[in-house]
């Protein structure tokens, strides 16, 4: 079947109107923001699917160049976490980290072990642990020494062929979810409505950006960093196939684009959340440390401490300034409950 | 005001101090602390967090400082003592002397464990109990404390579940009623929540270390976790609970009697979407008809009839968190430092202060 492409979805899709901001705002973030980040979710990860299909050795180059393409377009939408991501636990069957406990590989091994059947079955393969699902199962399968030649070779193949395959049909679940239905959600409110007005809409995307700057500062950064006495290289995020600092690069592009976008009715505002997080861009870029490993060493721990706490700073700003514009309490309690 | 209440309170203490001396009177009681009726955290103007006396008349009777953000206090049954405890993931709790203002001990967790800011005494007072994360393992663990003997650790128990934020004794017994929210969390990743597709809350019931009752969610409420409870004098538990899943909460309170199944609080649509899926605090009126539950985030306080299992009434507070009975009803604060009485149906008194008030108002 001939795919349905980006292009002709925002063509179907009505233009706003007479609308007033708010409306324009949502208008804005959905078409230049929400759907083309779900459609290239689903377009890199048929072509991991179709990848693995080829060449299920985890070291092939083109394998693992899929692989690359697709946990990029995941972590780009990463932040998008509400509607369709959340249905039958899609997100979570995507990306199951932080995996505190070691569930992941543990999971993994005993599919292997047992040459489980279900793991050459690509159409059941979400009726198993989470732990054993997504881009991090995958990266054990393809980057981690002992995993990635586990058990019987065919067993193996199969298993990654299959985890790439459920990748593939869970993010084109999201992308149908959100062309068919969800994208005309966000637009039509009202009473009796999932969202009952313009404002509850922008909340949403309001809680994308501050939810995503914590993920990024607490866990990104957070688990590697773990204290100055114990810091934890072992936990940073997607170390095996060195993608750590990649994935705090992408989540801040996309959060930086999110925050110009929602503050678009506040020029001043805007600016100042541009420059800041251009800054932290750079700080990354200058950081020039695939996996945060600097954080056992005192001179490049403190540099990648300055990062997170100018993270935490920008999602300060957000919550005071842009927070109360949306309509999003900021109060004492309100901010920080428990 | 402040001042002057405090200064009244020191010379009470200089005055007792010399009774004392004299081995002429029985122990201070809540009474020689300026009879407070409710104990709350807050963070001051000046930056610094301070538990406080609150009397009857919503004034301030004592203020004790804190050396960092509190959250709860647990009060004891018969001293003018209460245990101020430092706010998840603080590994810290005071005991305080609420007539001098002096500190009698000083709780810290052991290695491994950090408090998530409730606790409870045992009916005589003479036992502490603590709801602990044993973070490492994502353990929920009960510590129990000696009050009689400088508050040293006594014992641990398990919680019955992941996560146990608050903990209530059910009067006329020393069963406990712990609410595991179900949330695992570690400090190296301060507040992300770390399993929340396999989360599972529970109530839990203890009495001496064992596991006697658990009372579990269906399924599709499994992402409703269970964060915060009071209980009557007939052991009843009503909860509140933080909405973790998408969209709309389909509850945020409910009740539940040991040996039955968790019940479920009636609300139309629009009064639990006005709670944007957070219930901060929850607390019984003295008459047992009424449950009342605060939402910061959606600046209301809800009244619920404990027979109808309905909606009372809403009444839209902004900043509001902590609720405690009151004689006419309930008393809640807020972070904008309002003091605030009201009865199911409407506000009806209201002191304003310099301080933000933390998240829970304990009666003593």
């Amino acid at each position: 079947m001939r795919r349905i492409t980006l292009a002709f979805v925002l063509f179907l899709f009505p233009v706003a109107g007479l609308a007033n901001d708010a409306n324009l705002v949502i208008d804005n973030i959905l078409r230049g923001h929400i759907l083309p980040r779900f459609d290239a979710l689903a377009v890199e990860t048929q072509g991991l699917d179709d990848a693995a299909a080829r060449d299920c050795a985890p070291t092939s180059p083109e394998l693992r160049a899929a692989y690359g393409k697709a946990f990029d377009a995941w972590i780009s939408a990463s932040h998008l976490r509400f509607g369709p991501t959340e249905l039958e636990d899609r997100a979570f069957g995507l990306a199951f980290w932080p995996d505190s406990r070691g569930a992941t590989p543990r999971a993994l091994a005993a599919l292997i072990a047992n040459e489980d059947l279900i793991g050459r079955s690509p159409n059941h393969y979400h009726e198993v642990s989470i732990a054993a699902r997504g881009f991090y199962a995958l990266e054990f399968l393809l980057y981690d020494k002992v995993l990635m030649t586990a058990g019987d070779a065919s067993y193996h193949c199969a298993l990654v062929q299959t985890i790439a395959a459920d990748i593939a049909s869970t993010s084109q679940a999201i992308w149908d979810d959100w062309r068919m239905d969800y994208a005309v959600t966000l637009k039509k409110t009202g009473p009796g409505e999932i969202y009952r007005s313009d404002t509850e809409v922008l909340q949403q995307m309001f809680k994308t950006l501050t939810t995503g700057l914590q993920f990024t500062s607490e866990a990104r950064l957070g688990r590697p960093l773990g204290t100055f006495d114990r810091p934890r290289p072992n936990r940073s995020e997607a170390r095996r196939s060195e993608r750590s600092s990649r994935h705090v690069a992408l989540n801040l592009m996309s959060l930086k684009d999110m925050a110009a976008r929602l503050s678009s009715n506040d020029p001043d505002l805007k600016k100042e959340l541009n420059m800041r997080f251009a800054a932290e861009q750079d700080k990354l870029e200058i950081l020039n440390d695939p996996t945060f490993a600097g954080v056992a060493n005192p001179q490049s721990r403190l540099k990648i401490e300055v990062l997170q706490q100018s993270i935490e700073a920008i999602r300060k700003t957000v919550r005071e300034r842009l927070g109360p514009k949306l309509g999003v309490a900021a109060g004492f309690n309100a901010l920080d409950g428990d | 005001m402040v001042i002057e209440l405090v200064l009244q309170v020191t010379g009470r203490r200089q005055f007792l101090g010399g009774l004392l001396a004299a081995s002429l009177v029985p122990k201070p009681s809540w009474s020689d602390a300026g009879s407070p009726v409710f104990l709350s955290a807050a963070l001051k103007p000046n930056g610094s967090y301070v538990l406080c006396g609150i009397g009857n008349g919503l004034d301030i009777r004592f203020e004790v400082p804190l050396p960092a953000r509190g959250h709860a206090a647990a009060a004891h049954p018969t001293r003018p003592t209460a245990v101020a405890f430092a706010r998840r993931p603080g590994t810290f709790a005071l005991v305080l002397d609420c007539v001098s203002g002096t500190r009698l001990a000083t709780l810290n967790c052991p290695e491994g464990r950090h408090f998530y800011g409730h606790g409870a005494f045992s009916s005589d007072g003479n036992l502490l109990y603590t709801t602990e994360n044993a973070f490492d393992a994502g353990r929920g663990v009960i510590g129990v404390w000696n009050a009689r003997d400088g508050y040293a650790r006594v014992a641990e128990w398990p919680s019955g579940g992941i996560g146990p934020h608050d903990v209530k004794r059910i009067p006329g017994s020393e069963v406990l009623v712990v609410a595991n929210g179900g949330i695992d969390t570690h400090p190296d990743t301060g507040r992300t929540k770390l399993n929340i597709p396999t989360m599972n809350p529970n109530l839990s019931y203890i009495e001496d270390g064992n596991l006697i009752d658990v009372a579990e969610p269906p399924k599709e409420l499994r992402k409703n976790s269970i964060r915060h409870i009071s209980v009557d004098p007939l052991g009843n538990v009503a909860f509140g609970m933080q909405w973790q899943g998408d969209g709309m909460a389909p509850a945020l309170v409910g009740q539940h009697h040991r040996g039955k199944p968790l019940h479920y609080m009636e609300a139309p649509e629009d009064a639990i979407r006005a709670m944007n899926g957070y219930v901060g605090s929850i607390a019984h009126s003295k008459d047992r008809q009424t449950i009342a539950v605060t939402s910061p985030r959606g600046g209301q306080v809800q009244t619920y009839d404990t027979v109808s299992n309905k909606l009372l009434h809403s009444t839209k507070i902004a900043d509001v968190c902590g609720v405690a009975p009151s004689a006419e009803g309930f008393s809640v604060t807020s972070g904008t430092g309002e003091l605030i009485n009201i009865t199911a149906r409407q506000k009806f008194g209201r002191v304003t202060t310099g301080l933000a008030w933390d998240n829970h108002l304990v009666s003593t």
